[in-house]
This record gives C-alpha cells, structure tokens and sequence, in this order.
C-alpha cells in the first residue's frame, strides 16, 4: 500500500485565507503597524551605527528568508540551498558596483540572475518530492562555494570582493550607515509588500492547494509542477535581491555566504519565527543576525545548540513558531477581552494553526461542480 | 596503467567510507521514510567518544567498538525520544526535525569536544603491499575490506534472521505489521540504532585520514546522501554499489580531467545524483514508487 493517505482534517484547509478578524484585533494590528512604521524610520537616527549596520543585515536576510518562506512556507517545497542564491546575488551585485554600473542595473542583475538560475534549476527539480528535493537543493550551496573559490577573476577567490559605494548622498544630512539602513529597508519593504501580494492572491491560493494535496490541485486545473516552478524562481529572486542589499551594508562579497550552514540556518530561522507568515520571516531576520551576538557573548558553540533547541521547541510544542505562537496569544487575549473563542489546535508541526471555518472546509474538498471548484481558487468573493 | 589503479583502489576505499554512511541513510529511510540529515553529525559524535576512550589509554580497535555499541544505543534513544512524534509527518516536517537534529548536535559536539582538529588514530596499520607491480596502501585495502563485511553481515542480517524478516516487513508495511503483532516502535528503533552504529563506522574509518572535528562528515554525507539517492533510497547493495562509483570517478575525474582539479571533484557525484534523479527518478537499483491518491 503506498497511499499518500487521506488529508488530515488540518490539511484540508485551503488557502492561507484567514477568518475575518475581529474588529478590536483588526484596530489592533493597525495601531501596530503605525507604530512599527514610526519606530522602523525613527531608530538610526539615534542608533548606534552599529546598530544601524545590524538592523540593515537583518533587513536582508529577511528579504532572503522570505524568499525561502514563499517556496518552502507557502509552496511547502523544502529547500536547503537558499543561501547560493543569496551569494550569487552577492557576487552579481558586487560585479556590477566594480564595473561602474549604475546602482539600478546592478540591482537587476543581483536579482535576475539568480532568479534565472533558480528557473534552469527548478524546472527538473520539481519533479522530486518532499525529501528529494531538499536533496537535490544541498547541492547549490556545496557547489557554490569550490566555483566561487575557483573563478577568483570575477568573485576575489577566498578574500572575496571588497565594494565601496552605496554612501549617503551630500546635502541628505545623513551618515552613511542611516543612508544604508533607509536604502535597504525601504526595499525590502517593497519586496515584503510585494510578498504579502503574491502569498494573499490568486498565487498564494494556487501555492496553498499544491502544498496541501497535489491531486486536488490538478484536479482543480492548476499544475503542482508549474506553480513549485514559479515559487522556486521568486525564492531565487529574492535571495539575489537580499545578496544585493547584503552588499549595499556589508559592502563586501564572499564565499562565506553560500555556505551549506547559512542555508541550514536560515530554514532554522524561519521555522522558529514562523512557516508560511510574513511576520515569521522578520522575525527569522532577527533571530539570524541576533542570537549568534547574543550566544556569541557567552561562548560562540552555544549558538548551534540554541538554535537546535530551540528548533526541536517550536516542532514540539509551538506549531507556527515565534509568529504563529505570538498570533494565537494575541488572539486567545483579545479573545478572552472580547468574549471570542480560542482557536483549536491543529496538528501541523510547522503551520500556525488556523481555525477552519465551515466555509473553508466545504470549499477545501473539491466536489463536482465547477462553482464549487472556482470558490476555493477563485475570488474568494464568490464564498457564500 | 599501475598510477590508475592506484587511483581506483583509493577511490574504491573512498567510495567504501560514503557507501557505510548512505547504509545508514537507507536503513533510516527504510525504516521511517525520512533522509536523516544528521547522519553525518551523529557519527562526528560517535567518532569523538571513540577518540575519549582512546585518550584516556584505550586500544583504537576497543574503543571504536564501544563507540559503535554507545551508538547504537544513542540512534535508538533519538529514534524513541524525537522522531517517533513525526513519524507520518509531511515530509517537510520530517526534513526540518533532522536538520534540527544536525544543528543540535553540532553544538553538542562542539561545546564538548571544542571545534579544533584533532588527529585520530588509524584502526589499520600504515604500509603498503605490492600486488603485480602495483603498490596499494593497506589501510586502503582494510577500509574496502570492512565494508564489504559489513554488506555480508547485514544481508545476513535481513535476509536469514527473523529480526531482519520483522524489520523488512515493517519497512514495506507498518500497518499491516502492527496488526500482524511485530511492534513497529521497537523495528524502527532498531533501525535507527543499526543506522548510527553504521555512521561510527564510517566516522572511525575516514578520521584517521581527514582529522576529526565538527564539520568532519559534513561533505561525506553529501557523498552518502548521492549514493544513497543513485542507489535509490530503499536499495542497500544499490548504495554501496554507487557509493563506489562515486568514489572511483571522483578520484579519476580529480586526478586526470585538469578543470575539474581537486577543488571541483565533489561536483562530480552531485551532477550524476542531479541526471540520475532526472531520469531515472528511483535511482539505479531502487523499486519505481507508485503514488496513490
């Protein structure tokens, strides 16, 4: 018997539609993205530079692990080489600042061109399943580092390339470093408005049933194989992208960065802030660049046992990490504030459970009727 | 002509040490369907307590044989106390649990041990034997040896032993096991054991030549996972077959084709694993998986 079983009542969920929240939750999430967003431009002005310079690398592994999110999240296809792509954007932007380029035409080729790559790449890999694929992905980082090493024209060899630009320009009245943070975050925010975009619409649904049961997807009409495809080439589009602005901070391009355990670390870093979550991949920048500072100030080998630890935690016991377990207290306060119930539990060891509405579960099981088909892909408008 | 066979018989030994680390592999995937992405760390871990008892005036053959058995006894802990909550897990789930695993005991080792190189001593003597003008290193020879033991004693193993009946049948079918009485939870742990006392195998036979330190087995299991996958997974004699493959080629590739050099051999095994899952999606030796909705 070699049946992929029958979907859990969990897995039936279709799309990552969420129930409507509540209006004091909704009130709630707008009075904190204000403030978020006064506090995101207020800090380097009174910020260490330092700090400054952290905060900006946390900005780009964000960008990278919500790349990283978008295929192994959203699409729920693992990937082990997110960082290659990452260095390939590093080096790309790098080869372009050495060769005068205008700071636009290096950014596209910084993202094209490991977006490119990760088409060539993903188009027979997709094929493979779960297991499989994750496989094949170790591979770009292993790969990566011995190429980067060996074309020392193009990439510095070991001692990488050193880069020099990206300085605030005269009469902004800014330091360098602030320059470099509002540059940086101001594009990952596009890129995570550009996200929340793809992960919310027509894509994300279409991602959502190919993760959850790809019989159902092509039962619906949408191809599993086109659609990892797709998500596999945005993961590779952001990770150039957040090479980019890793060398807009850091200002420097080395085969440290395509490494095996960066790639390791970083799917460690969005599982523990939170799988298939935009806040799960802020968070996940945070916990990348802070807990080795944090672990590294009492004995540098501690940081692989916390993040391990704290891996095992979330698998264990928070379903949905950092962000599904702060959403779900959030919602059990406002809950409790408001007299709304808890949401149940679930049984995905990686998802933030999300209630099922009736709606959701009747939609989620494709019946013969076209409408019933359309409602859980199409616009979600059409849901009685 | 005798420089080729030199390279054969070294990558032959090479091929010998990935092969005991993708037996591991396939026994774990056998038993629970997951590739156990910290393998290669277990066996790092095993490695370094061999090297304690060596240190502390234990013979290297004494030692790693305790290495071996603590190990079996650790991967059927590891089996009992993590992974027996994901089995049936998406396979991301169980992807993400292992890779836990790798960074946990990365950090284990090397808050214990400390993430300095350290020599190992070798279980075989160094020396040479000259076999019709070709001088080949006895430790080469030994390695090669060893595996093939091991690949007598685990056919025997599953194919003449109830013990080895029970944990095929479980691998074929956990279900209709358990209702035919054999306890799965104890199968599969025995498989996870058999898998980490494989990996001290494999880790007290490439130290002596790589040192021993944290990231030691990091691209042997690369090796291992490709000949696991060209085996086909579900394949014993497929992977140490392709185990060998791997290594011959390798060697040959880094030692004749100028481009790829040393540096780029690893490229070798990976581009192979990548054709092979391509076209032939079971690998080599392994059965075709029928999905069914």
């Amino acid at each position: 018997m070699t049946t992929t079983g029958t979907p859990s009542p969990g897995a039936t969920r279709v799309g990552p539609a969420r129930r409507p929240a509540s209006a004091p939750l909704r009130v709630l999430t707008v009075v904190a993205l204000v403030a978020g967003v006064i506090a995101i431009a207020l800090i380097p002005l009174s910020a260490t530079p330092y700090t400054n310079y952290q905060l900006s690398v946390v900005a780009a592994f964000a960008v990278a692990i919500l790349g990283l999110n978008i295929v192994s999240g959203y699409a729920g296809q693992i990937s082990l080489g997110q960082s290659a792509f990452m260095g390939l954007g590093a080096y790309a932007a790098a080869f372009g600042v050495t060769h005068g380029w205008p700071v636009v035409a290096s950014f596209l080729l910084a993202a094209l061109l490991p977006a490119v790559v990760g088409l060539v790449v993903a188009i027979p890999a997709v094929r493979l399943r779960g297991n499989a694929l994750a496989t094949v992905t170790i591979i770009l980082p292993i790969l990566a580092v011995p190429l980067a090493k060996r074309f020392s024209d193009i990439t510095g060899g070991s001692e990488g390339l050193n880069v020099d630009w990206m300085h605030a320009p005269a009469g902004v009245g800014l330091d360098d470093d602030q320059w470099r943070y509002y540059v940086v975050v101001a594009i990952a925010a596009v890129l995570f408005l550009l996200g929340r975009n793809i992960v919310v619409g027509r894509i994300g649904r279409a991602f959502a049933v190919v993760r959850t049961n790809e019989a159902v997807a092509s039962a619906m009409g949408i191809s599993a194989h086109r659609y990892k495809v797709l998500a596999f080439t945005i993961a590779s589009f952001y990770g150039g992208a957040a090479g980019f602005l890793y060398v807009a901070v850091v200002q420097f391009a080395s085969p440290d960065l395509p490494n095996f355990l960066v790639a390791i670390n970083m799917l460690a870093a969005l599982v523990i802030g939170g799988f298939a979550s935009l806040w799960g991949s802020v968070v996940a920048g945070f916990f990348y660049v802070y807990v080795p500072v944090f672990a590294g100030a009492v004995d540098p080998s501690r940081t692989n046992i916390f993040y391990g630890a704290a891996l095992l935690l979330v698998l264990f016991i928070v379903p949905g990490g950092v962000s599904g377990g702060v959403s779900r207290l959030v919602r059990l306060l406002v809950g409790r504030l408001f007299g709304r119930r808890p949401p149940a539990r679930d049984d995905d060891a990686l998802t933030d459970p999300q209630p099922i509405t009736s709606t959701q579960q009747d939609t989620a099981v494709p019946d013969a009727s076209p409408d019933g088909l359309r409602s859980s892909v199409g616009p979600r408008k059409e849901v009685p | 002509m005798q420089h080729a066979i030199q390279q054969i018989v070294d990558g032959l030994a090479a091929g010998s040490i990935y092969g005991a680390l993708a037996l591991a592999l396939v026994l774990v995937y056998r038993a629970t369907g997951m590739i156990n992405f910290a393998q290669g760390l277990m066996a790092v871990a095993s490695t370094y307590i061999a090297l304690t008892l060596w240190q502390a005036g234990s013979p290297i053959g004494a030692a790693v044989a305790v290495a071996i058995a603590v190990s079996l006894v650790l991967g059927a802990v590891t089996e009992r106390l993590v992974i027996r909550r994901f089995e049936g897990a998406s396979p991301h789930t169980a992807v993400v649990v292992t890779v836990a695993l790798l960074i946990l005991i990365n950090g284990i080792v090397g808050a214990i041990w400390g993430y300095n190189s350290q020599p190992f001593p070798s279980l075989f003597p160094t020396g040479t034997v000259t076999v019709g003008g070709v001088v080949l290193a006895i430790p080469s020879l030994a390695t090669i040896g060893v595996l093939i033991a091991v690949v007598v004693l685990l056919q025997l193993l599953f194919l003449k032993t109830k013990l080895g009946l029970a944990l095929r049948a479980v691998a074929n079918n956990p279900e209709s096991s358990a209702l035919s009485g054999l306890n799965v939870g104890r199968l599969l742990m025995v498989g996870w054991a058999l898998a980490a006392g494989l990996g001290a195998l494999a880790g007290a036979l490439i130290a002596p030549k790589v040192y021993l330190d944290p990231g030691m087995m990091d691209t042997i299991l690369i090796y291992a996972l490709a000949a696991a996958v060209l085996g086909g997974l579900d394949s014993p004699m497929g992977a140490v077959v392709a185990a060998w493959i791997i290594g011959v080629s390798e060697n040959l590739a880094g030692t004749y084709i100028g481009f790829i050099g040393n540096d780029l051999k690893i490229g070798v095994p990976l581009v192979a694993m990548f054709v092979i899952l391509l076209t032939r999606p079971q690998g080599l030796f392994g059965r075709k998986e029928a999905v069914r909705v």
